[in-house]
């Protein structure tokens, strides 16, 4: 389908002329123009940017359209307290300090916090004639500044403010209602969906009453107890290795993964690109702090549309002070986390979330390197989906994957996981458990579903099975981010154990009541979220029959054989050997698949691998039960600094699809605009 | 933009980092034409089945070795206690296992009628493979059918898919696994590598000799990606996942091998050398082409001159695919690795591997496609007629000649010998089990050595019935047939086998002679004979232990 005329991106043009800065540019009002060359006068006449910084503006300006001076502060170009200056002399509109002011809490009261957070506007006093003075961040719109003296119910005046102060201080003075909303916002809202406590008493007397049983038939019939036990692992395996290969052998015949082009990111209509925000949480992640800027600093979206909230602990003086050091522009947002309990990722993102200004949101980690276009690309991913998808799934891959076998290993299994398994399994509309990172959100319906669940350690996979739960969807696009690959045993083994200690948390609470799950999300839906999480019981089995099976094959016990009967032993042997090597092969063809030729072979050391990973089971099957909520902290920045990253981001094709994207996504662009 | 407009899919000038192959999208492929697919299997499984259910159960031209692998499979479930390890090392495992589907129903199994399903399915899959690989080198519907009809109608080709030859299991696999290989090529798609090496590995454990052409197509795939300027990474890694199933299949089988039987390569079968000269191997090669294969004449040397003329890496390689199906009987035969060298079913993969080469070249000499399809199809329909009279004649075969011969009289084989001198036929068999399941009743009742006497347990349905030396091994089953009495009620020995262990160990009760062992049922290949509660056997000496084979 052709695009609208007026929306026609300007890259159709192969030699675009540059337009004279002193002449209303294509699409922008007469007002705007006007605006335009007051404020390049007041900059170049007060010697404030040079000549090659304002064309470099320009440029922006006329591709995205946002107010000149914001896009020289969000490039370092021009400092905050200039802009408010020159915004003040622009406008004609007073400044104010935020920084030792002590503010009335009565008057910051006047306005509701919901309403300050969203149009960043505070009140900060009342002059003798009643006016309220509203500290902005910018010039509000005319009909914005209605709407707040609606609900202040009086005049008020607007006071330009830093927007770095504005923020902290909108921060400091909902810290407390922020924190307190972002434990206990899912717990009171849906307690059911809450892992504030481990299992329910049901669940309890579930578990005592099996266990029970298990030991007094153990005791009156020992071998048959043993054998109906093992026959019931046996299935449970054999079941999960089934649904795995089914997955993976689906993926492998087939391209799964939303497709977007080069074409399609030249097409988009930067004017149109919504506000976005990025989520990083930090805690102790001062060293990589450098390196998360500049990664995220290449990112391909206007800098002017994103919000991105760097996450910090209040007692992490670490990486705040790290942060303060690098005098970040505005589009960088330190967030401080009060000190509370739980003191978790997920609290801190449901914090971030809170103030975040952004149409959609993405989550990265502090050693993310996301691709370039991720951004433009789950933007389109959004437009071309139905409605009920709320998630767009990116891919992930290691930088330093080359490091040592470890990082070769968890390379591989990332294959298969994120290039067979996730795209296999969104495409057949399963619960997805998401990764931990790189999941681009609709900020709203986010918002909407409780968020993240301060208290589960993987909240990324539950908050995947809640949204499947609502009625949403997720989605994957072929998109990668690059992350750092634990290089150390003890580290990969932390990481790990928590992983599997909330997988086995995220499957407690979304069994609490399996008959309203199964009626919630199908037969289909029930079955893939069991088998899924019931991966980590797989993992906690393995080192049970490998041990059986040495036993057994040096001394021929045969207890051991007498509970291995007949179609116990075919399915146990059947897993032993064929399961065993599908798994090592999917390892194999996950590598292949994505191109890392490089890791094949690294492959064939999988079982060596499945070793650490039923370690880490058992420690966070076992951390369950003495430290539910602890988080494994992970360290990053362990890559070998002298190993260069040779992982390549896969080229985005430039193949244009034969059905051009349709005017549908211009269309809401266009309303999101709006 | 179809497979015939590119010479490759693989990249003309490798990408920035080297990688001349596609992964993680589709590259162009022909539509999948599930209902053609679908039509093909059904069509050829009918068929043979039809055929296979009229020569056992009519004309009782029936494989022993068939039967041998499906009373082992019979144990696999309804032995006394279920046995896995009744698959034994003497066939290759998954040839066996592949087939023990067929006996989960008892019944089914003692009726015969599961006979043609062992090969039947496996060649009609075979046919699916032809016809999707004719599709890939865009051979019209016609021209596929006929190529079907020439290949299906083969006799050599027609017996083996209808009498339950496991050599089908093996042959379709490894058909398929190099028709992904040839996809991989036109597509550049590496997951069809995935794909070859997956099934390569599953045909390697049904058939070993599929390990020669998984041999010829690893070296393959290495020479075109290094042809295509593939970097060595590239390489190395294409090659581990081609070669990583196969390998990690051998692999445990070795393991198992010598876990079980303290010998790794024990499962390598072994024979005496039967004296044939190098000379003779090469004269009986050529023979064995030519009446059994004959279009693998002209499709090598077309193939190798193609190659190097037109610099073809593909008419190359199956060249060496044909090549390799011509030496490996011959070879084979000199390294006593066959009971039965360079008999005529080894022209069966000649056979497949010229008519794969034949549509390679079809595809290479594009110009002239319709010519070279149109002339493979006469040289098969032409080599109906001649395959058949050779089948009656050649002088190293299975049952080649009763099925002719069932064939053009119509009548029951029962009772007349094959060109190896050995007796068509099963109502001995029948016979036997007929007696034990009428008047024999419980669990080990009965002893005997089931790698003489399987066709008996089969028939029965029954192998709980029998002690043999799958239920506890070998050692405890010859202490049993040292002191039978209070053990087992009965002995079922074979007549004139002097592989049975038991026969050895009761000659005279064999025949009915023994005075001490009263004979309770005998025809003229079996004895049974009852064990009395006081019998003590004479002292004598000690059988030989090293038969365990299963044919007859």
């Amino acid at each position: 389908m052709a695009l609208p005329p007026d929306l026609r991106p300007h890259t159709e043009d192969p030699t675009p002329r540059r337009p004279d800065p002193q002449r209303q540019f294509p699409g922008e009002s007469a007002r705007d123009a006007t605006s335009r060359l007051a404020m390049t006068a007041l900059l170049m006449d007060n010697g404030l940017i040079t000549a090659a910084q304002l064309e470099f503006a320009l440029e922006e300006y006329r591709a995205v359209g946002d107010p000149l001076c914001d896009i020289l502060v969000a490039h370092g170009m021009l400092t905050e307290d200039l802009r408010v200056a020159v915004l003040c002399q622009s406008y004609g509109l007073q400044q104010v300090s935020l920084v030792d002011d002590e503010l009335d809490p009565a008057i910051i009261a006047l306005l509701p916090w919901e309403t300050s957070l969203a149009w960043h506007a505070l009140p900060v006093a009342r002059d003798a004639d009643g006016v309220v003075l509203l500290a902005v961040a910018r010039p509000l719109h005319p009909n914005a500044l209605a709407d707040i003296e609606d609900l202040l119910g009086c005049r008020a005046e607007q006071l330009l403010a830093n927007r770095v102060e504005l923020d902290r201080v909108l921060q400091a003075i909902n810290a407390e209602r922020l924190t307190e909303l972002s434990i206990n916002n899912l717990r009171d809202t849906a307690p059911e969906l809450s892992g504030h406590i481990v299992s329910t008493p049901a669940q309890r007397g579930v578990m005592a009453f099996g266990v029970a049983l298990v030991v007094v038939c153990a005791l009156i019939w020992p071998v048959a107890t043993m054998i109906a036990v093992i026959g019931v692992a046996s299935a449970i395996y054999l079941l999960v290795s089934a649904y795995k290969f089914s997955l993976t052998l689906r993926a492998l015949g087939t391209h799964l993964e939303l497709d977007i082009t080069d074409e399609h990111i030249a097409m988009l209509d930067e004017h149109l690109l919504p506000m976005y925000t990025i989520l990083v949480p930090l805690y102790r992640e001062g060293r990589v702090v450098r390196h998360l800027v500049e990664g995220l600093g290449e990112l391909n979206y206007p800098r002017t549309r994103l919000d991105i909230k760097l996450l910090c602990e209040a007692d992490d003086e670490e990486t705040i002070a790290a942060i303060a050091e690098l005098d970040l522009p505005p589009q960088f947002h330190t967030v401080v986390v009060p000190a509370s309990l739980p003191k978790t990722k997920p609290k801190a993102c449901n914090y971030g979330l809170m103030l975040a200004s952004g149409m959609f949101c993405v989550i990265y980690d502090a050693e993310d390197r996301p691709e370039p276009n991720q951004l433009k690309k789950a933007v389109i991913a959004f437009s071309r989906m139905p409605e009920n998808v709320i998630c767009v799934q990116a891919k992930l891959n290691h930088f330093n994957q080359h490091q040592n076998i470890l990082t070769a290993c968890f390379a591989n299994e990332y294959a298969m996981h994120f290039d067979l398994v996730l795209p296999a399994m969104a495409a057949a509309g399963s619960p997805i458990p998401l990764g931990g990172t790189s999941n681009h959100f609709l900020t709203e319906a986010l918002r909407g579903l409780g968020a993240w669940d301060p208290y589960n350690v993987t909240e990324d996979a539950d908050l995947g099975l809640r949204l499947h739960r609502g009625g949403f969807r997720t989605a994957m696009i072929d998109s990668t981010t690059l992350e750092e690959a634990n290089s150390e045993v003890g580290n990969w083994i932390r990481q790990r154990s928590r992983w599997n200690k909330g997988y086995i948390q995220t499957w407690l609470v979304h069994m609490r009541h399996p008959f309203a799950l199964l009626g919630q999300i199908g037969p289909r839906g029930f079955a893939s979220l069991n088998l899924t999480l019931g991966s980590t019981f797989v993992l906690l089995m393995n080192p049970i029959f490998w041990f059986l099976t040495t036993l057994y094959a040096f001394t021929r016990m045969h207890l051991i054989q007498q509970v291995f009967p007949g179609v116990v032993f075919y399915i146990a042997s059947a897993l032993l050997f064929v399961g065993n090597f599908i798994f090592l092969f999917l390892n194999v063809a996950g590598g292949l698949h994505r191109g890392d030729f490089g890791l094949t072979r690294n492959a064939l050391l999988s079982p060596l691998y499945w070793g650490l990973m039923s370690w880490a089971a058992w420690k966070g099957f076992i951390q369950l039960f003495t430290n539910p909520f602890y988080w494994e902290k992970t360290e990053h920045g362990l890559d070998d600094p002298n190993h260069p990253p040779t992982v390549r981001m896969r080229p985005t094709r430039s193949t244009l699809p034969e059905v051009a994207m349709d005017d549908l996504l211009w269309g809401e662009r266009e309303e999101a605009s709006a | 933009m179809t497979l015939l407009d590119l010479e490759t899919n693989f990249r003309r000038s490798p990408s920035s980092d080297g990688v001349v192959q596609t992964q993680g999208r589709r590259n162009p492929d022909v539509p999948r034409r599930r209902w053609e697919s679908l039509a093909v299997f059904a069509v050829f499984t009918g068929l043979y089945v039809w055929i296979g259910e009229w020569l056992v159960q009519g004309a009782h031209v029936v494989s022993f070795v068939t039967l041998d692998q499906l009373n082992r499979t019979l144990m696999i479930w309804h032995n006394s206690p279920p046995k896995l390890s009744a698959v034994g090392f003497n066939y290759p495992p998954l040839s066996t296992l592949l087939m023990s589907p067929l006996t989960i129903v008892a019944p089914w199994a003692r009726s015969l009628v599961i006979v043609p399903l062992v090969s039947a399915p496996f060649a009609a899959y075979l046919m699916v493979s032809v016809n999707t690989l004719m599709r890939r080198v865009a051979v019209p519907g016609l021209l596929r059918a006929g190529v079907l009809v020439g290949l299906g109608c083969n006799p050599l080709f027609a017996f083996y898919a209808s009498d339950g030859a496991s050599d089908l299991v093996a042959l379709s696999l490894t058909v398929a696994a190099v028709s992904c290989l040839l996809t991989w090529y036109l597509t550049a798609d590496i997951r069809f590598v995935l794909l070859s090496g997956l099934t390569f590995a599953v045909a390697g454990l049904a058939g070993y000799q599929s390990l020669v052409w998984f041999a010829v197509s690893f070296v393959g795939v290495s020479v075109v990606l290094s042809r295509n300027g593939a970097r060595e990474e590239e390489i190395e890694g294409t090659s581990v996942g081609l070669a990583a199933p196969a390998v990690y299949a051998l692999a445990l089988w070795v393991g198992f091998s010598l876990l079980l039987t303290h010998r790794p390569f024990g499962w390598i079968p072994r024979f005496p050398s039967d004296g044939i000269s190098f000379g003779a191997t090469v004269t009986d090669t050529g023979r064995l082409v030519l009446d059994g294969a004959p279009l693998a004449i002209v499709v090598l040397p077309a193939l190798v001159v193609v190659g190097l003329a037109r610099r073809d890496s593909l008419a190359l390689w199956c060249a060496a695919l044909v090549a390799g199906a011509i030496i490996a009987p011959g070879a084979s035969s000199l390294l006593h690795l066959t009971a039965s060298p360079l008999a005529m079913r080894d022209a069966l993969p000649i056979l497949l591997f010229a008519i794969v080469g034949a549509l390679w070249l079809a595809r290479s000499l594009a110009g002239s496609r319709l010519t070279v399809v149109g002339l493979l199809i006469v040289a098969l329909v032409a080599s109906v007629p001649w395959t058949y009279s050779q089948m009656r004649t050649f002088p190293r075969q299975n049952l080649e000649s009763a099925f002719t011969s069932a064939l053009s009289s119509g009548a029951s084989q029962e009772g007349s010998r094959t060109k190896n001198g050995e007796v068509v036929g099963i109502d001995t068999e029948k016979a036997m089990a007929g007696w034990i399941r009428a008047h024999v009743h419980g669990v080990d009742q009965i002893l005997t050595d089931n790698a003489q006497t399987y066709a008996v347990m089969l028939l029965t349905g029954d192998p709980g019935l029998f002690l043999d030396r799958v239920d506890k091994s070998d050692g405890p089953w010859m202490r049993v047939a040292d002191a039978p009495a209070h053990t087992v009620r009965y002995l079922l020995l074979s007549r004139h086998n002097t592989q049975d262990l038991l026969t050895q160990t009761y000659p005279a009760a064999a025949n009915g002679t023994d005075p001490s062992l009263p004979v309770a049922f005998a025809d003229a290949r079996y004895t049974l004979v009852r064990v009395p509660a006081d019998y003590v056997r004479p002292v004598t000496g000690t059988p030989d232990q090293t038969t365990s084979g299963g044919t007859r």
